[in-house]
């Protein structure tokens, strides 16, 4: 359990127990295009003889219906059901409605697929216990995606700016016989880039890519552009570098840190960033 | 891949509607909100330059204007605004030497920002109400 | 962008390929604001000891060589810094043709501004404060 009250937040899983804002004071609508607002759903309520009871609001969105997105009600019997918010959602799909439609595989955090947004902050569904969200639970997809279907995004354009950084060795020496030399010291600065599951939490949380995700990068392809610039055994440093300095690629990152707060691997792409612009900086003095 | 077949667009899911204020979010705009108001301050500071240098008609004129409610609470706010923003910029150039990244060093600073931005106006209020009255 | 329809994901996120540029104006923005942290408390510490005095007393300091030049590198660093913060805000949230006007409104507004201060602090610096 990581609700906590503490004012200084240690790592990413940590809940804070009371919020002051639940949201930014900004109207509901403001900036919404017409076909993204979201109306009142259906409630389903808990099956006969349930005692402990969870409410869960959850954003749907049916594109054969032609309709507008809406979010659901829906009561959880939680003697029913593990744990987990993706725990829920499977409950909710086997026993409630089958058309409730979401990514998922692993199970246990590896995998990135059931990354979504809960009470607020993205995270996965399977590593965020029921009880760390409030009442209701609001069940949203990962912010400002382009929906599928219910909490199913399109990840076209972040996996594009990931192809984008060419996530892949470049060398200009010829290839050896034997496997490629790293001291254990340069194998040590991959630590803390190369777990990351792509997920796109941290993308998706960045107010910055919010109003330049086309030009943006974002933290998550940033974070695996700085694993290639740090990795001793790539040769493409300099032009990697070239490639990302840009006033939107890279200089669009204000460090506001929306990012490093809602890593579910406890990765930290502010200060990948942050070593991307000093790398910059050094080369030029 | 945004559009599928005929006319529909495919929804965005929400963004700032929904998603937590949290420290790291607040204090960044906060920081950008503090800047573009002295940005608008600035343009008050060379009003004021220039009616001192146009004589002690124009900058009485002027001083009236700061001395009144409306021109005090908005001192106040510009002190407060300074504050928060110096105090804001040197976490961030604290930041550009790649320090300070820890999401404890993150928050611990972030609080230090907010509670100096209020000390430092307190304390600088203090002094010029203390300063004056001596005169 | 309209004219590229079918363009592919990848040429999407290319866009019209990388600037090459980018590291002066964060440089420099970082630059003055370096500049402006004793400049600025400087003036603040100053504005607070002169609490009360009078308009003689107070054009005595403000057209003091010392507090002139400072002055001067006061208004350089703050408009410049200023010119590049806004530069950083106008392109985040205007995206329409209204972004060129914006971005040349507010450094040609800067560079007026700075201007003006610096002509007045020199006018009083040297003096001539009768309207002349």
């Amino acid at each position: 359990m990581t609700k906590t009250d503490a004012l200084i937040i240690k790592s990413s899983d940590q809940v804070p127990r009371h919020t002051l804002l639940k949201r930014f004071p900004v109207p509901r609508n403001h900036g919404v295009e017409p076909g993204s607002r979201i109306e009142p759903g259906r409630h389903w309520p808990a099956p006969e003889g349930a005692t402990r009871i969870k409410t869960f609001e959850i954003y749907r969105y049916n594109p054969d219906s032609g309709g507008n997105p809406r979010l659901d009600t829906f009561e959880v019997d939680l003697d029913d059901c593990g744990p987990m918010i993706l725990d829920a959602l499977i409950w909710i799909k086997n026993n409630v409605d089958s058309t409730l439609t979401f990514r998922r595989s692993c199970r246990e955090g590896i995998c990135g697929s059931c990354a979504m947004n809960m009470d607020g902050t993205n995270w996965l569904a399977c590593t965020r216990f029921i009880e760390e969200t409030g009442t209701p639970a609001r069940i949203y997809p990962l912010a400002n995606m382009r929906i599928i279907k219910d909490l199913v995004p399109d990840l076209t354009h972040a996996f594009a700016q990931y192809e984008m950084i060419e996530p892949w060795l470049q060398t200009k020496t010829p290839a050896p016989n034997r496997e490629r030399l790293q001291a254990p010291e340069d194998r040590e600065k991959l630590n803390g880039y190369y777990e990351c599951i792509l997920c796109f939490c941290c993308t998706s949380g960045c107010p910055s890519h919010w109003w330049n995700g086309d030009r943006f990068l974002g933290p998550a392809a940033l974070l695996q552009a700085w694993r290639w610039l740090d990795d001793s055994r790539d040769e493409a440093t300099g032009e990697r570098l070239d490639k990302l300095e840009d006033p939107f690629r890279l200089y669009r990152c204000h460090t506001i840190l929306n990012c490093t707060r809602t890593c579910p691997k406890g990765l930290n792409p502010g200060k990948a960033i942050a070593e991307i612009k000093k790398n910059i900086a050094e080369r030029r003095s | 891949m945004e559009r599928i077949s005929s006319k529909h667009t495919r929804p965005l899911s929400p963004n700032i509607q929904i998603y937590r204020p949290q420290l790291t979010s607040v204090l960044s705009i906060a920081n950008r909100i503090t800047g573009v108001f002295l940005s608008a301050c600035a343009v008050v500071l060379v009003l004021w330059l220039a009616a001192a240098a146009s004589g002690p008609d124009a900058f009485s004129r002027f001083q009236s204007v700061i001395g009144s409610w409306p021109g005090q609470i908005l001192l106040l706010g510009a002190t407060f605004a300074f504050f928060m923003h110096l105090c804001g910029g040197i976490r961030h150039l604290v930041w550009d030497t790649a320090r300070g990244f820890e999401l404890r060093q993150i928050y611990a600073s972030g609080w230090i920002v907010v509670v100096a931005s209020v000390v430092l106006t307190l304390i600088s209020w203090l002094a010029s109400m203390l300063i004056a009255g001596q005169s | 962008m309209d004219r590229y329809r079918f363009r592919s994901p990848i040429g999407r996120a290319i866009g019209l390929g990388s600037a090459k540029a980018g590291f002066e104006h964060w440089w420099t923005e970082r630059v003055t604001a370096v500049a402006l942290v004793p400049l600025t408390v400087w003036f603040a510490a100053s504005l607070i000891a002169h609490s009360g005095s009078g308009y003689e007393a107070f054009i005595g300091w403000l057209g003091s060589p010392v507090t002139a030049v400072l002055m001067i590198l006061l208004l350089i660093a703050l408009f410049w810094h200023t010119a590049l913060g806004l530069q950083v805000v106008i392109e985040d949230y205007i995206h329409s043709g209204a972004k060129i006007w914006a971005l040349l409104a507010a450094r040609f507004g800067c560079f007026t501004l700075a201007t003006v201060g610096i002509v007045a602090t020199l006018r009083i610096a040297f003096g001539s404060w009768a309207g002349v």
